[in-house]
């Protein structure tokens, strides 16, 4: 089955007596808690059937003045796209995590402002990796081991200490930072924007303040680097995205360097994609003023009252946003799709019990390279998101 | 902490009396640590009684021998997350495992030497590890890429 633990969307998990094996343990607790603490279809606290909740949710999105959808980083690309129908539907906004973690650098590489690859091309080409502003120890564990550092790869058959360079930067010696031993480099930043001066001018074959020169010639010698950027990456470019942006370009001036980023939510890239296709934004979108805009990620609509009602959908925001966020929710209607019971579901007006993406139900989900993936549920449930989305779709 | 055979040597009796059917007690020393001998096999350890205090010493310092593989491997599940880095870092599954771990895949050969269960890192076939039998080298590459050191070997 593929794991949907994170957007590493592992394909090679296997049920055998019992076991989860191939899974990291981040993925073992997500496959094998998914019967635990079930959603319940509640309406005002009190249980329902899922008939009468569904009714409830599409009464409540229809007395709407100006609602959101929210979520849906965990769901199938299928039940994404039934989201943004209803938020059309709606003339509401719609809007996932991505505004808060990596959508920036995907909304580039889908512009083709920036070049990317795929993983599997890092597995057989790729000699340089840089893995800038993230730990994949914890985020995304088998990251290393199963697309760049470690596998052997068609023209990368002489393993890690050989044929690929590693290069870890952080703000700290991170579990990943250690790993970078022989053929390697940590890099200890302070001025990320200063770092992508460095390693500018070190490619121009200037004197750089930091300590890359060494990695610069590295490149060169190849065909075929990687940058794998996390969240530390995008909040030490404080915003200027574009300064990064045109290093890279400028950097494959003198080697070929992809950009990849470094893993999210397991289908988080798969709503970017969706929501580009169908309205060229990524994210935070409003669909009454036809744009996409800081002031519409759900944080800031949630600050600035500009909702009366929330569609979330396999996010618990309660416990995942900062309080002075939060507490916000109590002030506006919530209809919640989830298949767990969490704290948000418990304080929706509506709650709607749903099915796991990729354990009980199929679909499609997108890696965090742009790679889809058909998901291989071991279960068959019939109520799922997409079913869900599609019957409040109809009823509105 | 890897366990020495100059530790062990210090607590034996240091006669070489041979008894044991080794040369030297650091002869000795370095079998147990292999496990080839056993303490039992130093008679005069466990005769005499001014050796007492040094057995009881030698018998707690020897304890994680008895956890450890014949290759004297420990792996301490819980600081393991199940990266698979050891598995596919493997010289051992590169070469016998090429379409399965070797490209980072979960192990597809019968008997690896490791897998992943249930998100932690179990041993399932320690006699294709290179550290096994009389031939054997002593590669650290498993624990070299750990990067929570939970993989260690009882020789260092
Ligand atoms: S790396 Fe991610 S997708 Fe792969 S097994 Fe772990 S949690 Fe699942
Ligand atoms: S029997 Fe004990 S004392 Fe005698 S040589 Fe062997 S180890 Fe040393
Ligand atoms: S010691 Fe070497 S051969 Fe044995 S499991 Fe570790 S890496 Fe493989
Ligand atoms: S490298 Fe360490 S943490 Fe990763 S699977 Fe092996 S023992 Fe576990």
């Amino acid at each position: 089955m593929i794991c949907t633990g994170c957007s590493c969307l592992c394909e090679d998990i296997e049920i055998q007596d019992s076991k989860i094996l191939n899974a990291c343990e981040k993925g073992y607790k997500h496959i094998s808690r998914f019967k635990e603490s079930k959603a319940k279809n509640r309406v005002y606290g009190k249980e329902v059937d899922l008939d009468k909740a569904i009714e409830s949710a599409v009464e409540i999105l229809k007395s709407a003045k100006s609602p959101a959808i929210y979520g849906l980083d965990t769901t199938t690309v299928e039940a994404q796209r039934i989201a943004v129908k209803i938020a059309e539907k709606l003339n509401g906004y719609i809007d996932d995590n991505s505004s808060f973690c990596l959508g920036e650098f995907v909304e580039a590489i889908l512009r083709k402002k920036i070049p990317s690859a795929t993983l599997d091309e890092v597995r057989d080409y790729a000699y340089v990796l840089v893995y800038w502003g993230t730990n994949p120890y914890h985020s995304i564990p088998r990251h290393m081991s199963k697309f760049t550092y470690y596998p052997r790869g068609k023209k990368r058959n002489r393993g890690y200490d050989e044929d690929r360079f590693l290069v870890v930067i952080d703000v700290r010696r991170s579990e990943t930072a250690k790993l970078a031993k022989k053929n390697a480099k940590f890099i200890k930043v302070e001025d990320d924007l200063e770092l992508v001066d460095s390693f500018e001018r070190a490619l121009e074959g200037k004197a750089p303040k930091y300590d890359v020169a060494e990695i610069a010639r590295e490149m060169k010698k190849a065909d075929f680097n990687a940058i794998f950027g996390g969240l530390g990456l995008k909040y030490g470019l404080r915003g200027n995205y574009e300064k990064f942006f045109s290093f890279l370009n400028k950097a494959n001036k003198f080697a070929p360097l992809y950009f990849i980023p470094a893993g999210f939510h397991s289908n988080m890239r798969g709503f970017n994609e969706t929501l580009f296709e169908e309205v060229g934004e990524v994210n935070k979108f409003s669909f009454i003023e036809k744009r996409s805009d800081p002031n519409f990620s759900f944080p800031e609509l949630l600050k600035n009252k500009k909702i009366d009602v929330a569609l979330i959908v396999g996010t618990d925001p309660m416990s995942s946003l900062p309080f002075d966020v939060s507490e916000k929710l109590y002030e506006i209607k919530k209809v919640v799709l989830d298949p767990r019971e969490t704290f948000t579901a418990k304080n929706a007006e509506v709650s709607i019990s749903s099915a796991f993406s990729g354990i009980e139900c199929g679909g499609e989900m997108v890696r965090s390279d742009g790679v889809r993936v058909k998901l291989e549920p071991i279960e068959k449930a019939e109520i799922d998101d997409v079913y869900i989305l599609r019957r409040i779709l109809e009823g509105l | 902490m890897p366990l020495t055979p100059m530790e062990i040597y210090k607590l034996l009796p240091k006669t070489n009396c041979k008894k044991c059917g080794e040369q030297t007690c650091m002869s000795f020393a370095f079998k147990l640590l292999n496990r080839e001998k056993k303490l039992e096999d130093c008679k005069p350890l466990f005769e005499e009684k001014k050796y007492e205090v040094q057995l009881k010493k030698l018998r707690e310092i020897l304890k994680p021998l008895e956890k450890a593989t014949e290759t004297g491997l420990i792996v301490k599940s819980e600081l393991c997350n199940g990266c698979g880095n050891c598995i596919v870092a493997c010289p051992v599954h590169v070469e016998k495992d090429p379409h399965g771990a070797g490209i980072g895949r979960g192990p597809r050969i019968r008997d690896p030497i490791y897998r992943i269960e249930n998100g932690k890192l179990v041993i399932v076939n320690m006699h294709l590890c290179r550290r096994y039998g009389k031939n054997r080298i002593l590669c650290v590459v498993c624990r070299e890429n750990c990067p929570t050191d939970a993989i260690s070997f009882l020789e260092g």
